[in-house]
């Protein structure tokens, strides 16, 4: 035993009296035996600093505590978690509770984002689960738990209303607040005036009214006069003001990807073809709208909120305040959703604000207009491709860039021998962020609708154009699958693929253009992500990312003037709604033999394009830009 | 500020707000009934349904001075301890949900339309359920959940 197990171990008989050591993984995860289960927040603040962290505990009477920081949002991680615990210790899934986005309890696993849960936190809690029942791995081809439908933990609790979301966290004994906003995009406050009676936080330009109830806080708020000065919000010229790319080494989404020799590529041409892409701002919409509950304890913070990134707002936090790492705690608790828009801390740092000015504990919840203005927006951006097809229809050249909305994705899933593909920062007036696959869906919008038009230049079917620009082999039978299925030498209608995230795409929709409007009649999707962790789930998460991508693909928009955002309602501004959604048949191709690719982001990537390559196939009219009805 | 006395599943509860206090409020920060949920204050998410008299409404577009002898239901008084309404038993079956926070107004929705319409077709709980918003888009199963449900029914 090394010198730091010899001091994990140390710090864990310290604490544990009456527990008992089984097992020190590397890296300060623990696995221990404990007798009753109780909270381990009661022993907290007697214990040092350096406490460690544990993985699993295991109680005599067979009850598992798992601890991921980790966070549901309802793409199934706790189910799936659960799953990895029940199979590799060979238990019921109803004997597993997971403590999740504790960061004072839970293992640092990053933030819930990337679709990084599947292949990072899932091995890494399989391994500690098969270390605490002293076996190894289970082989894929023996699942019992993993590769089952195993239902949503939790789908009782929905369907009764007994779920606690992060807004419905209300405790008793919290000053609620309301921030006085501006009504503009971006303000300076000028001046603010209050009748007396009311209580007012304000600290520059965080200006907020505390009460004792929420109804209380929302009637004192529309008593302060506040005078702000609005910053103008100059339309973006993305291509003008970008920058070059910059090239990282060990970035997950590396700015340039580069094969070959351009100008070699482009002398191997026989015909060529110039375009470019738009896609808009969007916003996440989350139906909940955020909340935060923050309190102090002398220099210590506790803020508890549906945030997708507990250890990055404790960060957050942690820097604004000047505090260590000990000394703030983030605790998420199952947010409304968040698609990538959550993992910053917007609302937690002004709850946690209000509350050091108001010497109170606060909780703040945001109204949707807030929800839609205060956070941040996908970006928008503009795309540029330049292409050459030799003579017998193959692409031989691929000069690709992104300007502002970002990398992920730039690298296309053809064999083109010379490419190059870059991502240029730029400007926008709106504050932007991470969305749901971040820009996959904007790079492969432009690359699959390129695509359709490279293939129309060389008079081939764009199955059959594709077909005869991939090599990889799952990718191609995804495609034949989707096409057998959806009936593409019969039917008319529109393709895309992809190969994002080691996930691969397929996608078919069949559809009618009335004038300006979309009608959706038909989709058929082929996905495979390598092994099925959970059928039930999976097609879930891929039918709503689906929908998700029709919003943005055909009329999400967010609308700006130089000084406000015009449409931050749900009135205004228009999500996918029933009328909207057509059938989806579905393949998923489960292939137990290879490693599990994440997948609640990837398939948001081929609607858009599908739907453009199928308005051109019904009508000849290209679309280049989204939302195709905006 | 006045006294308000509430019919709420099944039970009498009295609370002090404003006339004009929307009942979704009420619910949720007076009674704790936070199965209604806020999601966009303007009535075109249907997060808040709840029944009033049997017919869905909004609760954020409820003056609780409007409420006076009226039978109000919510989800938590949908179910009786363990056993489950019809509708939840499907939207549970189907797996119609993947965050859960539209199900409640969802479920409240369709309990609504099955007790006026015993077996509408796909097309009807389309349109019945189009002021619905599910951000996930768990709307294939919504409409599965729905139809199972009205299958079970007599």
């Amino acid at each position: 035993m090394d010198s730091k197990q010899q001091y994990l171990r140390d710090c864990v008989e310290r604490l544990a009296t009456r527990r008992e050591v089984v097992q020190v993984l590397g890296t300060g995860l623990i696995v221990i035996v404990v007798e009753p289960l109780h909270s381990w927040q009661e022993e907290d603040d007697v214990i040092s600093a350096k406490r460690p962290v544990l993985r699993i505990e295991v109680a005599p009477d067979g009850w598992v505590v798992l601890r991921t920081g980790k966070v549901e949002l309802g793409q199934g991680s706790r189910t799936l978690l659960t799953q990895c615990v029940a199979e590799e210790m060979g238990i019921a899934p109803a004997k597993v509770r997971l403590v999740m986005g504790d960061t004072d309890t839970c293992p640092d696993d990053g933030g819930t984002w990337a679709s990084m849960t599947t292949p990072e936190t899932v091995p890494a809690v399989r391994k500690a689960a098969a270390e605490a029942a002293g076996s190894t791995l289970h082989e894929p081809s023996a699942w019992k738990v993993l590769g089952q439908s195993v239902p949503a933990i939790d789908g009782r609790d929905i369907v009764t209303g007994r779920k606690k979301y992060a807004s419905d966290w209300m405790p008793a004994g919290l000053l609620a607040a309301k921030m006085i906003r501006p009504p503009f995009y971006k303000a300076t406050l000028e001046s603010v005036s209050a009748p007396d009676g009311v209580r007012v936080v304000k600290d520059g330009d965080l200006l907020a009214v505390v009460a004792n109830t929420p109804r209380e806080a929302e009637v004192q708020a529309t008593k302060i006069i506040a005078m702000w000065k609005p910053s103008q919000l100059t339309p973006p010229n993305f291509k003008r003001d970008s920058e070059m790319p910059v090239f990282v080494e060990g970035a997950r989404y590396p700015a340039i990807v580069k094969r070959g020799d351009l100008a070699t590529g482009d002398a191997l041409a026989v015909k060529r073809l110039k375009s470019e892409y738009a896609v808009a701002n969007i916003a996440h919409v989350p139906l909940e709208p955020r909340a935060s509950v923050a309190r102090w304890q002398g220099k210590k913070l506790t803020v508890e909120s549906g945030s997708q990134a507990p250890f990055l707002v404790r960060n957050e936090l942690k820097q604004h305040f000047g505090l260590t790492e000990r000394q703030v705690r983030v605790r998420a608790i199952d947010p409304g959703s968040g698609y990538g828009g959550k993992q910053r801390g917007e609302c937690e740092l002004e709850a946690a604000r209000i509350a050091k000015l108001a010497g109170a504990d606060v909780r703040l919840a945001w109204s949707r207009e807030e929800e839609f203005e205060r956070a941040y927006f996908r970006p928008a951006g503009v795309i540029e491709v330049a292409s050459g097809i030799d003579a017998s229809g193959k692409i031989v050249s691929w000069d690709f860039h992104n300007f502002n909305s970002g990398a992920s994705s730039l690298t296309p899933p053809y064999a083109i021998p010379h490419l190059y593909c870059g991502f240029h920062k730029s400007k926008s007036p709106l504050r932007e962020g991470s969305y749901r696959s971040l820009a996959a869906v904007a790079n492969n919008f432009a690359r699959e609708s390129h695509v359709d038009e490279l293939a129309a230049l060389a008079g081939i079917d764009p199955l059959e154009f594709r077909l005869k620009n991939l090599s990889d082999a799952r990718l191609k039978e995804a495609l034949e699958r989707g096409a057998a299925k959806f009936g593409w030498k019969q039917s008319k209608g529109g393709m895309a693929c992809n190969l994002e995230k080691d996930a691969r795409l397929a996608l078919f929709v069949e559809l009618d253009v009335v004038k300006t409007q979309v009608k959706l009649k038909r989709i058929v999707c082929v996905f495979d992500c390598g092994a099925i962790l959970n059928p039930g789930n999976l097609r879930n998460q891929v039918e709503g990312a689906i929908v998700q991508g029709m919003g943005g693909a055909l009329f999400e928009k967010v609308q700006h003037d130089s000084e406000r955002i015009l449409n931050a309602k749900m009135s205004k501004y228009r999500v996918p709604r029933f009328s909207d959604v057509p059938p989806i048949e579905m393949i998923l191709i489960d292939r137990r033999d290879v490693k599990p690719a994440g997948a609640g982001e990837s398939p948001i990537t081929t609607i858009a394009p599908a739907i453009a390559n199928g308005i051109f196939a019904s009508t000849g009219k290209r679309l280049r830009s989204l939302p195709l009805m905006g | 500020m006045a006294q308000w006395s509430l019919e709420i599943n099944g039970k009498t509860e009295k609370v002090v707000a404003e006339a004009a206090t929307a009942l979704l409020w009420v619910l949720r920060e007076d009674l704790q009934l936070t199965g209604a949920k806020y999601g966009c204050g303007e009535g075109s998410c249907g997060a808040c349904t709840v029944l009033v008299d049997g017919k869905a409404e909004r609760s954020c577009l409820l003056p609780i001075s409007s409420l006076k002898g009226r039978k109000i239901q919510t989800i938590e008084g949908l179910s009786s301890a363990e056993k489950l309404h019809p509708v939840q038993k499907a939207f549970l079956d189907e797996e119609a949900f993947q965050c859960g926070f539209c199900t409640p107004g969802m479920i409240l929705a369709s309990v609504a339309l099955l007790s006026k319409t015993a077996k509408p077709g796909r097309e009807a709980v389309r349109q019945s359920l189009n002021g619905h918003v599910c951000r996930c888009g768990s709307y294939p199963r919504i409409l599965a959940a729905v139809e199972l449900a009205a299958r079970g029914a007599k």
